[in-house]
Parts: C-alpha cells; structure tokens; sequence
C-alpha cells in the first residue's frame, strides 16, 4: 500500500513537471477573449495565405476590424476585415488587384469622415512607390482606390489623417522625409525629419536601415498638431497653421549609449489630452504634454525592445504590447496609480469554422493593437508566417 | 559496461488477454537495461535513434536540468555504454547549457548521427537573455567512426529545437523550434539555416519526420498534414485534417502526431496522433500523398481518442507495436502501462503485455528497429528514490529492447 502511494506521488509529480514544461498556465487568458482563425494556407474557407498575412496595420471601424498586412519579399499584401460581433474574416483583398508591386501595408491607418480610412503602401523594391490607399468598407467587403504615389521612388512608412481638415501626413521610406497631401493643399515635402550625414554615418555604424529608425506611427493631438520621431532619438512636430516643423526639447528616453535605438513605435492619444508613446528602441512608455513639449520617460514595461501598440479602452486604462523578436510579445497595461502590470503573453482559443472548441493559438509575435470603438474590447494582429486576429474584453 | 552487467530483471504482469499463439512468451523478448554511470539521471524522451552503418543504437539521457549523457549501445556486442556528457563533448559553456535532447537521433546519408538540444525546463521560455535564460538549443553531429560531437549551430535564439529529421538523400536537417514552432531547414553543405516561419498554434507537436524522397512532414493546428517539397523548396498543406474521432478535444487535434514508424518496402509511413488514432500514410515525392485511417489505437471504455501513446515500433512481421498509458491518461486497466500489438493489414490488435509503474511508466521515444528486428524504446519508469535523490519529476531511465520473434535468453 505504501509502496503504491509512494508510486502514485512519482506519477504526479512528473505529471506535474511534463505540464511545467508546456507552459499550461499562466497565460494572459481573460473570460471572453478569443482568437479569429484570419489566415491557413490551402484553406477551403476565406483566409489569407501564408507568408501575406502579418497584421502591421489595424484600426477598428464599428464592428469590422480591418487589417492591412506585410508578405515576403516577392509577395503582395492584403486588406482585410473581420467582424467582431460573428468572430469571422469576412472580407479580403488583393492588393495586387488595386496596386501591383506592394509588398507592405506597415503605415497603419489614418481616419477619415464617415469610416473611411488611409493608409500607405511599401513598393516590392526600393525606388519604386508607395502608394496612398483609400480603404472603404460596404456589405460587399473591403473596398481600395488608389491616390497615388506621394513621393516619387519613395514608400510610405507611417501615415495619419486628420479628418477635419481633410489631410493626410506621412514619412517615407527610405529617405525619411514628412509630407501633408490634402486635395486644397496638394502634396508639400518637408526635408527636415530625414536624417543628416552625421546620422546616417551613425547609424551606418550600428548597421541600422531606414526600417530600423525612422518613425514607425505618427499621431495629431487634439489641436491637429502631428506628432512622430526623427534622427536620433528625438521628437518633431508639425503645425498645420503655420506649416512648420519644431524639434521638441527632449529626446525620447534611451538607454545610455543606446540612444541610437530611439524612434517612436506607437502611440494613444489620451483622455487627458496627453500623447503616450512606445520607444521601439529600448521598448519605454513616454508622456509628451503637447502644451510643453516635455517628454517624460514612464519607463519600461517589461525587459525586452519594441512597443509596437498602445491604445486606451474604456476603463481609462492604457494597454499596450511590449518586446517581439528575438523575444516575445507581452501585453501590460498602465494607469499613474497603478504603474505598470505585465499581463504576459496572450493565450486565447481560436474561432473558425470547423475548428474543435480547444484549439488555443498563442500570441508570440504582435505588431499591432487597437481597441473597438466603445473601448470595450482589445484587439491585436500576429505577424507571423500564418498570423491571427486576437481579441479579449476589457472588464 | 557490458550489457550482461546492467541486466534488469524484468518482471512483467502478463494481462489475461488472449491466448498466447505460438510464441514465446513476452517476457521472454523483453530485456529493459539502465543506462550506467549517470546516477541522477532523470528521464530520456524521444532521443533514441539507429546507425545501420555501425549497427549501433544511440539514446540522450538527461538529469533534465543541465546534463545530457550520450549513450551508444553496440548491437552486435550487447554493451551499453556512456560516451559522454553533451556539454563537456560539444564544448559548450556554462551560458550555453541545454536540458535534454528531446528530439530523434537520426543518421545522415554521411553514416552521422544527428540530433538537438532542448531547454527542457521552465527557466527556457522567459528568462531569455537573463543569466540564467536559456540562449536556444542546437543542432548537432555524433561521428560514431571518430567518436566526435560537434555542435552545428542554433536555430531561433531562445528558442529549444524540439525534433529534427534529416533527408537522407542529401542530408538536409529539418528541426522544429519551441515554443515558437517554427520549420528551420539546415543545409549543412551551405551552412545556411532557413527559418521558414510559425507553423502551429499554441502548442509544438513534437513529430517531424521525412520520407524516402527527402521530403519532410509536420502537422498544422488543425491536424493537417504540411509538407516541405525537398525539390522544390515548397510547403504544401493537405487540403483536409488527419480526421479525429468525434469528441476529441481541440487541444489533442492541436497537439498533432506523437509517433511514426516507417515500412519502406511498402512504402508506408504509420503515424500515430494525440487523438489516439492511427494511419496508414503513404507519401508521395511531389504532393502530400494518400492517407488510411487504422482506427484507434485502443478500444476500452474511455472516449476512444483518450489513450495516450506517443510511441510506435514495426517489428520485421510487419506488425506495429506500441505502449499505451501516460500522464494520468490510462485505461481501464487501471494505473498501468499496457502493450498492443497491431496488425495493420487487419486492424487487428492484441494487448500482450501490462506493467506496473515501477516497471513502466512511459515511453516517449520509439521507430528504432535493428538489423535483426529487435526494436529499441526510450523508456522509464517510476521509483520513488529516484524522486528523493532527484529533482521533481523524477524517473529511472532505461532502454527498453524487444525482439518480436525470438526470446532473449
């Protein structure tokens, strides 16, 4: 009897440590919160293919979540939109079929009246355009008409909208250059955000490319000003009423001889009127009180590089997705009372169709985060090989 | 050591379960030998694998925690023998450790072994760059004729390599990463490792495997068989699941194939699944190939995809044997590990053997078979001052050898 005990405690205990080693608990797994099955290669259902499926543009329209996506080299890029409510992928499209030659749709999206939104293309190849896309969304799904190119022999790497006065900002790739495009104003190139010879001899000697430094998102604050990073490490803004651009004081919160690193990876505009803002460098959270200009370092979440999302939701709370490769994702949120809570890493069950309830996909690698319209639910999009739509509900 | 040294006896409790044919009785073909001069040694997973060249089994047990004995049992000579610890041998340093080898040892098309290293513990998937993280496991290289280990590279930092299979063809190795599950091909001529993305959810099904052509396998999250085309350098998904009986639990399809065992003469790949089923795969050199579904693996009064396996041999009389029980998965029998026989011509399976936990708890490694049909399990079973002495977990590792035709003594 005892020696059966004895053998009973040995099986437990190894079942116990084969479970430590899957990592069976501990997740961030939140009642409600689901993961939409929006890609599988070879699928007799509507997904999108392997390899074109990385979700690095996201914004949340009523109830669709409409997804731009970044393929491999050689491959075109999708949008896409999901309704929240029936949890499915209900609509994609080629890009290919409104712009040939993309590979990216990295900008994120700028909002427009009415639902519309903007967002910008990166070319297959360097020296060859992006494009501007104006992104509608009917019964019939995901509509795009293309605006055209607006820098010659340049993509577009991060764009914002401002719907009141009918404009568009952007930063181009590879050179770095901000530009406004609105249909009273034209197109208007400002040279001063791209980078020096000294920079780029920095940079050169940290083996950086425009992919790696230049501003990842752009943001207006409530008076229409626009927001993002340049060389090195610093913050600019632009003033649409006078069509000038200032370097704020401060620099982005660095790491000591890391400061190279700086640019901005995402940002929320707040109840409060504040800009909060993710360095990609060193993965810090910032405060940028748009009336002083000052920039305060929040500090870093969790130990890893890149914060890639921000976005505040009902409860007043801002909830973002730190660290990636060579890592992986992990959500926090953050209130001044609170500080800081790393949620961890994002393990929700997928929905699709004829999938068995149980199937649970895992979020390593997460490049964007918005929350729905009533702020009640966060979403965020993979960017994998294969990538999925992750959503849970903030209480 | 000589294998006659470390011989074991090896009680068995015969189930009444048919009557024993014209064969000789099961006990009489099974010899099970612990692995010497490793006295922490904790556990061995599915890190056993075949030279034809040498005609040599090789086996990696761990103390999963920092230590991995490479073990080399001679065919012909019956001794089992310690070649070494994989760090002192590969030279790894003290922030390069690795937990186990949890994938296959395969041999290469050059007569080389070939295997990977796994973090195996918690302090593998958070800790990272962390002084006590985990830097990524490796791939590496058994010389058997110069008796030399050489560590071939990383795959994903941070990331263990979970399996690997090789195309024996032109000695492509193919691993798969965890927890990040993704396909890594290593052409060793170019030494360039193609990291071909994400291919499963959130768990990593630990089978990988290759047929004749080169060509190697995985499965996607929903059980669907996805190929990559050695000529072609292409990844082709089947069209449907490998099916699992009605019930089965999403994380059970999700956990994919935990077994296979090869018949080349007929040109069959047998696959086991976490569902509890098993298949009849016949591959083909250019698209996926054709699937026969086999039926379950066990038919008790649990739900039919409720038994676990994770291992499956094919004896030299074409039929296919397995150990079933695992992990608090057990069947009526009750806490015991019970051993099938199957026929896949007819289906038919036999339960010819059951073990108590001391005598058997798992068998996470398997698909060896000698020149002389005896196969070869990575095996072990529970003892309560291997617990004491060791860490959580513990077990008592041991090769587990059976010959379908012809008893041992």
């Amino acid at each position: 009897m005892r020696r059966h005990a004895a053998l009973f405690f040995v099986v437990a205990a190894l079942a116990a440590a084969t479970g430590r080693s899957e990592r069976t608990t501990g997740f961030f797994a939140p009642a409600g919160s689901f993961a939409i099955e929006i890609s599988l290669e070879n699928s007799p259902y509507l997904r999108l293919p392997m390899g074109r499926s990385a979700v690095t543009s996201l914004a949340i329209v009523g109830d669709l979540a409409v997804g731009g996506t970044s393929a491999e080299p050689g491959k075109g890029p999708f949008l896409f939109a999901v309704s929240l409510s029936r949890r499915r992928l209900v609509s994609v499209l080629d890009l290919d079929a409104v712009v040939p030659g993309q590979r990216a749709i990295q900008s994120g999206f700028g909002r427009g009246p009415n639902g519309v939104i903007f967002a910008g293309t990166m070319p297959q190849r360097e020296g060859e355009p992006g494009h501007l896309l104006r992104v509608t969304l009917s019964e019939a799904g995901v509509h795009a008409t293309d605006l055209g190119c607006p820098v010659a022999g340049e993509g577009v790497f991060a764009l914002t909208a401002d719907a009141g006065r009918d404009t568009l900002y952007g930063i181009t790739h590879p050179s770095g250059k901000f530009f406004s495009m609105s249909p009273s104003d034209g197109t208007r190139v400002y040279d001063s955000t791209a980078p020096d010879a000294a920079a780029l001899a920095t940079y050169r000697r940290f083996a950086l490319e425009p992919g790696d430094y230049l501003s990842r998102r752009l943001a207006l604050d409530r008076e229409g000003r626009v927001y993002g990073s340049q060389p090195i490490s610093k913050v600019f803004r632009f003033d649409p009423s006078t069509r000038t651009i200032e370097v704020l004081p401060g620099d982005l919160p660095a790491v000591w001889d890391r400061r190279v690193l700086g640019r901005v990876d995402s940002w929320a505009l707040g109840p409060d009127g504040l800009l909060y803002g993710g360095n990609a460098g060193d993965g810090q959270l910032f405060r940028l009180d748009p009336a002083s200009g000052r920039i305060v370092n929040l500090g870093k979440p969790i130990m890893m590089p890149r914060l890639k999302g921000l976005a505040f939701a009902h409860d007043g709370r801002l909830y973002g997705v730190a660290g990636g490769q060579p890592g992986y994702s992990h959500l926090f949120r953050y209130d001044p009372t609170e500080g800081f809570v790393d949620l961890g890493n994002p393990r929700f069950e997928m929905v699709g169709e004829d999938l068995p309830p149980g199937i649970l996909w895992r979020g390593f690698q997460i490049a964007t985060l918005e929350v729905s319209e009533d702020g009640g639910y966060v979403v965020m999009g993979d960017e994998e090989a294969l990538s999925q739509l992750m959503v849970f509900p903030v209480r | 050591m000589r294998a006659a040294a470390v011989l074991v006896p090896f009680v068995l409790v015969l189930a009444a379960v048919g009557r024993a044919e014209e064969r000789p009785p099961v006990e009489t073909q099974l010899l099970c030998l612990d692995y010497p001069g490793f006295p922490d040694a904790h556990s061995s997973w599915g890190s056993i694998g075949y030279s034809t060249r040498y005609d040599k089994v090789y086996v990696g047990v761990t103390n999963h925690r920092d230590r991995i004995g490479l073990y080399e049992y001679d065919v012909p000579s019956r001794g089992l023998r310690l070649l070494g610890f994989v760090a002192e041998m590969a030279g790894l340093r003290t922030h390069e450790w690795q937990g186990k080898i949890h994938s296959y040892l395969v041999e290469g098309p050059d007569g080389n072994i070939y295997f990977s290293t796994d973090g195996g513990e918690d302090r593998q998937e958070q800790l990272m760059d962390h002084p006590h993280g985990y830097g990524g496991g490796f791939f590496m290289r058994w010389e058997p004729a110069t008796s030399k280990l050489t560590r071939l590279g990383k795959g994903l930092p941070f990331d263990s390599i979970k399996n690997i299979a090789v195309d024996e063809v032109t000695g492509l190795l193919y691993g798969i990463s965890y927890p990040q599950a993704h396909l890594l091909v290593y052409d060793l001529l170019r030494s360039d490792v193609a990291d071909l993305g994400r291919l499963t959810s959130g768990y990593v099904p630990r089978v990988l495997f290759t047929d004749w052509w080169g060509n190697a396998y995985y499965v996607d999250w929903r059980q669907r068989l996805v190929k990559y085309e050695r000529e072609t350098e292409h990844l082709a998904f089947a069209r449907d699941p490998l099916p699992s009986f009605d019930g089965t639990p999403g994380l059970f399809v999700m956990s994919g194939i935990t077994a296979v065992a090869r018949d080349r003469e007929a040109g069959i790949i047998y696959v086991m699944t976490y569902g509890s089923r098993l298949f009849a795969f016949r591959p083909a050199q250019r698209g996926i190939g054709t699937v026969e579904d086999l039926g379950p693996i066990y038919e008790g009064s649990r739900p039919r995809w409720d038994y676990w396996c994770r291992n499956l041999a094919r004896g030299k009389n074409g039929k296919l044997y397995y150990f079933v029980g695992g992990h608090g998965r057990y069947t009526e029998h009750g806490d015991k590990v019970l051993m099938m026989e199957l026929e896949p011509r007819t289906r038919a399976k036999r339960h010819i053997a059951s073990f108590e936990f001391d005598r058997l708890l798992d068998v996470p490694g398997s698909g060896v078979v000698d020149k002389q049909g005896t196969l070869y399990f990575a095996a072990r079973r529970a003892d309560p001052k291997a617990l004491a002495a060791g860490d959580s977990g513990s077990s008592v590792p041991c090769l587990l050898m059976f010959n379908p035709e012809r008893p041992w003594r």
